[in-house]
């Protein structure tokens, strides 16, 4: 019996082991924790469109004791979607900074709120660089910018189409209808230069309690209200918060919108293609890039030297691929940049590519000595960063490497040796002048 | 004035002269070979401002043969002068020893930093 469950055990370790890996970087397993089951299916359009893309999704009640991120020092997931906004304690081992541990260790995170954000969520957007409005009843109202709808008069139904400028993002293919929003906005620290806003209010919105007169300024107002934001960490770990559970929802994703003021009616919502694309990005399905096979030598050689000389030519190559879900891709670009570095670059060159992720550059190594690094920075908006850096020393001229018989320096020699001369002369007549 | 100035500075030069004509004939190289390693010294430089300093070991190493040159032979003109008391001990032969000794050493050193 035992045998049988150890066959069994070790035919299942492949599939286990079939997770996140620096050779196949999206996601695999994904744990959704919720306030209530009832979201699996009100939301099931999203989650559909996630398990169309082969993800492994793992629904949990956010309290449930059982829930763990990891085992015995090993995650048992590649990412987490926290639908769970008015959670104050989740079951199990999972609190805040186990949350944050996990998006430590390079996994991915998206949390989506409402109004009434529990303390718990509000801690852990904080520490993410992203500051909701601290009054739990706040709600983004915008008396311009909100979609027409039949049943809603309160104009906190936002049609936003003030998106991020970014293709890696957002996919290339424009997203035409506005995006709607309902639900709590969001201020970035000025302190957390990571955090980039995807989708921002108009300048004509605000944050304010529902169905209030306004009595103070609101904290929150224009266009510093960030509705969606995300987050890449220095280890490439990508977050997703957004102040508004229902923008994931069926609902709004089949809803047709009209902006106020504008004459065109969508047939449905930009929700839809506006998460789909966010999440792919989120879970690495695009934008994550690698480099491999950086090589470099002497220009006609082919060998890879252990140093270089003062003055040497040299050729420096990489490969560059993005991940596109499934294969990797060549990535093309044009400001893709290597240093050659001792302390400040001593040379800067932007690398040319043939299209099929090689790069390539040459030049001439300056005429300094010590030790010399080849590095690699590229950080480029919604890529992961890429910091490769290889330690080369550069000699000087050996002692005879040095030039010789220099036409211009003829006269020079030439006073070399009429001293010479000078001195044998000078001697004879000093010894036989008497 | 200005006549009588410059008379004064050809009775100064004539005075010089007639009081270095004193000197030792063997003194008198020893400065005639002082002039040539100095002048070309001279030359070098205004070569060196000329065409650049591209090889500038060649450069320093031509100009400081010269100068060494001339350095040394002030030394040796020193040791083997007969007024100069503070050397009477000292003999011309051992003098002149000292000379060709660095003399040697000098040109061994410029013709290794010649290039």
């Amino acid at each position: 019996m035992s045998k049988l469950f150890f066959f069994i055990f070790f035919s299942l370790v492949p599939l286990l082991c079939n997770s996140f890996s620096p050779e196949k970087p999206s996601d695999r397993r994904v744990l959704v924790l919720l306030d209530d089951f009832a979201v699996k299916s009100s939301h099931s359009l999203f989650f559909n469109s996630l398990k169309s893309r082969g993800f492994d999704l793992h629904f949990h009640l956010a309290d449930d004791p059982k829930i763990a991120l990891q085992r015995y020092g090993q995650y048992l997931f590649d990412a987490l979607i926290l639908f769970s906004p008015t959670i104050e304690r989740f079951g199990g081992s999972v609190d805040a900074a186990a949350i944050l541990d996990f998006v430590d260790s390079g996994h991915d995170l998206i949390v989506a709120v409402d109004t009434n954000a529990s303390d718990l969520i509000r801690e852990i957007a904080t520490d993410c660089g992203v500051d909701f409005d601290e009054d739990p009843a706040a709600m983004v109202v915008d008396h311009s910018g909100y979609a027409v709808s039949a049943t809603e008069g309160d104009h906190t139904l936002i049609a936003s189409d003030d998106f991020i400028k970014s293709d890696v993002i957002l996919g290339s293919k424009k997203i035409e209808a506005p995006v709607l929003f309902q639900g709590i906005g969001h201020s970035l620290s000025p302190s957390k230069n990571m955090v980039l806003k995807i989708l921002s209010a108009s300048p004509s919105a605000f944050s304010t309690k529902r169905n209030s007169k306004l009595t103070s300024p609101p904290s929150l107002t224009g266009s510093s209200i960030s509705l969606v934001s995300v987050i890449q960490a220095n280890n490439n770990a990508r977050i997703l918060i957004s102040g508004s559970l229902s923008m994931f929802s069926n609902r709004f994703f089949r809803s047709g919108v009209q902006k106020a003021g504008s004459p065109t009616k969508h047939d449905k919502s930009g929700n839809e293609q506006f998460l789909t694309e966010l999440c792919k990005w989120v879970f690495h399905e695009r934008g994550h890039l690698k480099a491999e096979n950086v090589q470099h030598h002497k220009v006609g050689e082919a060998n890879t030297p252990a140093m270089y000389r003062i003055n040497d030519t040299l050729e420096y190559s990489v490969e560059i691929f993005e991940w596109s879900g499934t294969t990797w891709e060549p990535y093309v670009a044009d400001d893709v940049q290597v240093q050659f570095f001792m302390m400040s670059p001593y040379v800067l060159k932007t690398l040319s590519t043939d299209g099929k992720g090689n790069y390539f550059t040459s030049f001439k190594v300056p005429d300094v000595y010590g030790v010399f690094q080849f590095k690699v920075e590229y950080n480029k908006l919604g890529y992961t960063s890429l910091s490769l850096s290889k330690q080369i020393p550069v000699r000087p001229f050996r002692h005879n490497e040095y030039e010789r018989f220099i036409p211009a320096a003829y006269p020079y020699y030439g006073a070399a040796f009429s001293m010479m001369a000078g001195f044998f002369v000078f001697t004879t007549i000093h010894l036989y002048h008497k | 004035m200005a006549r009588s100035s410059s008379k004064d500075a050809q009775d100064l030069f004539r005075a010089l002269w007639s009081a270095y004509s004193a000197t030792p004939t063997n003194l008198k190289i020893i400065d005639l070979y002082v002039l040539f390693a100095i002048s070309t010294a001279l030359i070098q430089v205004a070569y060196m401002a000329l065409v650049g300093s591209f090889p500038f070991n060649s450069f320093l190493s031509g100009v400081l043969s010269c100068v060494g040159t001339a350095v040394l032979a002030v030394c040796l003109r020193i040791q083997v002068n007969k007024e100069n008391k503070e050397f009477k001990d000292l003999a011309p032969e051992r003098a002149f020893a000292d000379f060709v000794l660095c003399n040697l050493v000098l040109h061994l050193v410029i013709m290794n930093f010649l290039g």
